[in-house]
């Protein structure tokens, strides 16, 4: 995006205030840079001439303040509350992400982003290498969490870790530990995302079986890219640029009647955030709105294929204990919320019930669980706690950032609570 | 501001001062879009924190200038002459709700819907429902005596508000008003304070009168062929002893402009359209919307639509709702003006308002609270056509005369700030003016206090 481009975009927000009524961030900082409006007004400022016109109007921040500016925008969770809910309907997330980029490009990212976002995610064969060695890192250190959703393990409460869990790392992924012939091809395409993939291998496993189970052929995209959503947040346009343009042109190769996504931030990139990536004109336009109009959440797929109805019933479970927590990049940005409801309705039938807090941001963010997580924590911990009150005692969700999170919630204050993915609800009840 | 100040003020707060550039640019604006930049924000947590920092102020003199949420739309929290923006965000408890005396006592920071949430769990009522109310605060309604739909039948923000305590100019703490519903002792302070926009003192808790909750409200929609339809039924309500709850007209040119950003059915030939709404007990609101509808189509609604549940409602309200965000989309610039004439005279206002537009070729959308004479006027503009701006300048200054011709005010609720200082003394004459100099002297004599607003003085650029 263009400064003009940029400008025009932030010309469009009226400074009413009314983001300040949504904002997940703004409970915990109670000022006026956590939320849309600031935001939006410190990315102007530094892009206004020098010299304002005359009094009143908007008032220019030199590059010495680009630093604090970039902090700035990096404390948020790009949960697209301010968005959704904006009277004037700017483009939030667009304007952010924007003003990211723009300072990402001239400060700079740090050393370990870059790596991270160039080398490391847009390559699955890199990605295999660093889970072989954090797993082996963890069992050395760290201390095991057993919990309902699998074994955790717990950083000492030091070095800003404070206590942080994190799943324990299986001996080897799920495409790595698929037989040789198998998913190589079928009409509908599974992007199972780096997370499922390789931090959480069995929410991949289920949802392939399950979507194999519906009767469909699946193909795995093995030589799958991240889908690129943590560099663009970072605002490292490239590094998702570079990821996306191998997502899209193995995914084209294929031709898939549709792709099919367990993760909803995922499937954002490619349902949205592609199509900014790549704007009209582009010679991979034509290739990214292929690829994006046939991009499904989980739910939708397995509605429509009829395999809910030939499901066994879920086994004797306390009425209304199975919650639904809503991702914000699925069921706000995506809208998809109302399908995975009635995904779970015709499954978990009256054992499931709508939960206390289900809207509400789980606090993880991205990279904004790594930057503060201290606040993470605690909108996490808030969420939770809620769902618990509320008599919840498994959640469902589908979307990688939301379980890591809920998870390491779980695991550090309710280790009772069950944090389920969609899939695996649907894998346990297979015929 | 100089570094002993800094550094004063620093050992009160500790990290709730900030001076640094990008702290300082957040707290630059409010709703009016444009900037100050203060020298520094506060954020106190108690009345306490808010007395040290005036009386620090008295002592360097540098200006200090309360701010709410910064959703005021006259620039009334804009720190026009720098210094210290007092940020009451974190002031922001309940601190009880007597069901038994029907009142609240909460800090300057509660955002109004919290309140009405809070009361409303008790089944009681804080009437006030500016547009504002899910980001705005009770202490920036109290300053601007922030009105809403419901003014028609349950006033404004001063009718509720029964007792303040406030940090004067000084540095004083001074307690106004009563705890019950009646106090006659002397002169009325509380009253005053409401609407002061900051300039006579800094509001750190405020003592509010609350209702029983009505139990149901009913919504009906007419449409109109012309305005002169729907001022006669608003006249027809009126004269059947009905007061709805609110009572929204929104004129032709309201209508064209939602119509051109979202899809509502209505007839081709609407010219105007009227929402009203009765609350109270079942029986009673049953009865009331009879009497509206009867009254409505007396008087020549194309259309009258009727909802009592909430889904239907909502869908009632909608081309209302509509109107401020299809605004923004037309025009790159309003000129948003909020007059009030009085009822009687709205068929004459709403008729030169639509010649005014074709004499002078402005788009000029207007929509309002019909029940009680307030009209949002807005003249929409691009911003990038010098004749245009001038001659919208020009239009709005010939709206306020002619408001003030029909016996009306220039501002409704959104306070005079610095937006409307121009125009102030038009409405006041010199003697107002002279006698509200005087008073401010009385609370704020050093002038510490939202300077450089109400009044132009010296150096005041006209906005
Ligand atoms: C979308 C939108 C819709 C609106 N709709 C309405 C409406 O329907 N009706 C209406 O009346 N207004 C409306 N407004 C205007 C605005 O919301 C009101 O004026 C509101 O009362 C401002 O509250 P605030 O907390 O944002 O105050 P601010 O804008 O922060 O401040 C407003 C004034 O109050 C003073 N102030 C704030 N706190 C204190 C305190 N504790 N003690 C002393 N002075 C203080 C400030 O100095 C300033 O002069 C609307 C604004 C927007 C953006
Ligand atoms: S982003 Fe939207 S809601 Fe927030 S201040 Fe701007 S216009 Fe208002
Ligand atoms: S994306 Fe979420 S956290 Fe960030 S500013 Fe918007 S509402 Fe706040």
């Amino acid at each position: 995006m263009t400064d003009e481009e940029l400008k025009l975009k932030i010309a469009a927000c009226a400074k009413c205030g009314s983001c300040r009524s949504v904002c997940t961030l703004y409970p915990e900082r109670r000022d006026e840079q956590s939320v849309a409006r600031g935001k939006i007004a410190l990315i102007e400022s530094s892009l206004a001439a020098p010299v304002p016109l005359c009094p009143g109007d908007t008032i220019p921040l030199g590059e010495e303040s680009d630093a604090a500016i970039r902090d700035a925008l990096a404390d948020c969770l790009l949960c697209g509350r301010c968005e959704r809910n904006c009277p004037n309907q700017v483009a939030v997330e667009e304007i952010l992400v924007g003003g990211r980029t723009r300072l990402a490009g001239k400060l700079g990212l740090s050393a370990w982003k870059r790596w991270l976002f160039g080398e490391m995610l847009p390559s699955a064969g890199a990605r295999g290498a660093i889970r072989a060695a954090g797993g082996f890192a963890q069992k050395l250190f760290l201390r095991k969490v057993p919990t309902e959703s699998g074994l955790h393990y717990r950083f000492p409460d030091l070095a800003g870790l404070h206590g942080r869990t994190v799943p324990a790392l299986p001996p080897s992924g799920f495409v790595a530990s698929l037989p040789e012939g198998e998913g190589l091809i079928g009409e509908v395409l599974l992007f199972v995302g780096c997370v499922f993939d390789i931090v959480m291998p069995g929410i991949g496993r289920a949802a392939y079986e399950t979507m194999k189970a519906s009767g469909a052929s699946v193909a795995v995209l093995r030589e799958s890219a991240c889908c690129g959503l943590p560099a663009l947040a970072s605002g490292d346009r490239e590094g998702a640029l570079k990821s996306v343009t191998k997502n899209i042109a193995s995914i084209r190769a294929r031709s898939p009647k549709s792709v099919v996504f367990p993760c909803g931030s995922c499937l954002t990139m490619f349902r949205r955030e592609v199509l900014s990536l790549i704007p009209e004109g582009d010679p991979l336009r034509a290739d990214a709105d292929w690829v994006s109009g046939r991009c499904v959440d989980y739910a939708t797929f397995i509605l429509e294929t009829g395999l809910a109805g030939r499901l066994n019933p879920m086994p004797v479970v306390e009425k209304g204990s199975v919650g639904w927590h809503d991702p914000c990049h699925l069921s706000g940005t995506l809208g998809r919320g109302g399908v995975a409801r009635d995904l779970l309705t015709r499954v978990a039938g009256d054992a499931f019930r709508e939960m206390a807090g289900a809207s509400l941001c789980c606090g993880y963010g991205g990279t904004f669980n790594v930057r503060d997580y201290p606040t993470s924590g605690r909108l996490g911990a808030n969420k939770v706690s809620l769902a618990v009150r509320g008599g919840t005692s498994t959640i469902v969700t589908a979307c990688s950032g939301c379980i890591l999170q809920l998870r390491d919630m779980a695991a550090r204050f309710s280790t009772k609570t069950r944090v389920r993915h969609l899939a695996e609800i649907v894998r346990e009840l297979l015929p | 501001m100089d570094d002993i100040s800094r550094t004063r003020l620093r050992e009160i707060f500790g990290d709730r001062f900030r001076d640094a550039p990008d702290d300082r640019l957040c707290y630059s604006f409010d709703a009016t879009g444009r900037e100050y930049l203060p020298d520094a924000v506060v954020f106190p947590l108690c009345t306490e924190e808010v007395r040290r920092t005036v009386l620090l102020a008295n002592e360097f003199g540098f200006p200090v200038v309360p701010r709410g949420a910064g959703s005021g739309f006259s620039g009334g929290c804009l720190p026009v002459r720098g210094g210290v923006v007092l940020s009451t965000e974190r002031m922001d408890r309940i601190i009880t709700i007597d069901s038994g005396n029907l009142l609240a006592v909460v800090e300057p920071g509660v955002v109004t819907e919290t309140l009405k949430e809070a009361a409303r769990r008790l089944s009681l009522f804080y009437p006030p429902d500016p547009a504002s109310m899910k980001f705005g605060t009770i202490g920036g309604n109290i300053a601007e005596c922030a009105g809403g739909m419901s003014a028609v039948k349950y006033g404004v923000t001063r009718d509720y508000v029964l007792g303040l305590e406030a940090v004067l100019g000084t540095g004083e703490l001074i307690r106004t008003g009563v705890s019950t519903a009646k106090g006659v002792v002397g002169y009325d302070l509380t009253r005053l304070l409401v609407g002061s926009e900051g300039t006579l003192g800094i509001i750190t808790r405020a003592t509010l009168k609350l209702l029983p909750l009505p139990g149901s409200t009913g919504t009906l929609l007419a449409l109109f062929r012309d305005n002169g339809a729907a001022a006669r039924a608003v006249a027809g309500i009126v004269a059947a002893r009905i007061t709805p709850s609110a009572m929204e007209l929104m004129d032709r040119s309201a209508i064209d402009c939602v119509r051109r950003v979202v899809e509502i059915e209505m007839p081709e030939n609407t010219g105007c359209a009227l929402l009203v709404e009765v609350d109270g007990a079942l029986a009673a609101v049953m009865a009331e919307a009879d009497g509206v509808e009867a009254a409505l189509r007396t008087h020549g609604a194309i259309e009258v639509r009727r909802a009592t549940d909430e889904a239907g409602r909502e869908q009632l309200w909608k081309l209302r709702r509509s109107i401020s965000p299809a605004l923004r989309k037309i025009g790159a610039v309003k000129l948003n003006e909020d007059i009030v004439v009085p009822r009687s005279a709205l068929p004459v206002m709403m008729a030169f308002l639509s010649d005014l537009a074709d004499r002078e070729r402005l788009t000029i959308v207007n929509f309002g609270h019909a029940g009680d004479g307030n009209i949002h006027v807005n003249v929409m503009i691009s911003g990038t056509d010098a004749d245009e701006r001038r001659r919208a300048d020009a239009a709005v200054e010939a709206i306020f005369r002619k408001t003030i011709d029909l016996g009306g005010t220039i501002s409704g609720e959104h306070g005079v700030g610095i937006s409307k200082a121009p125009f102030f003394e038009m409405e006041v004459g010199p003697l107002g003016v002279s006698v509200m100099k005087r008073l401010k002297a009385a609370f704020d004599p050093k002038g510490i206090l939202n300077p450089g607003k109400i009044w132009l003085d010296e150096g005041m650029a006209r906005s």
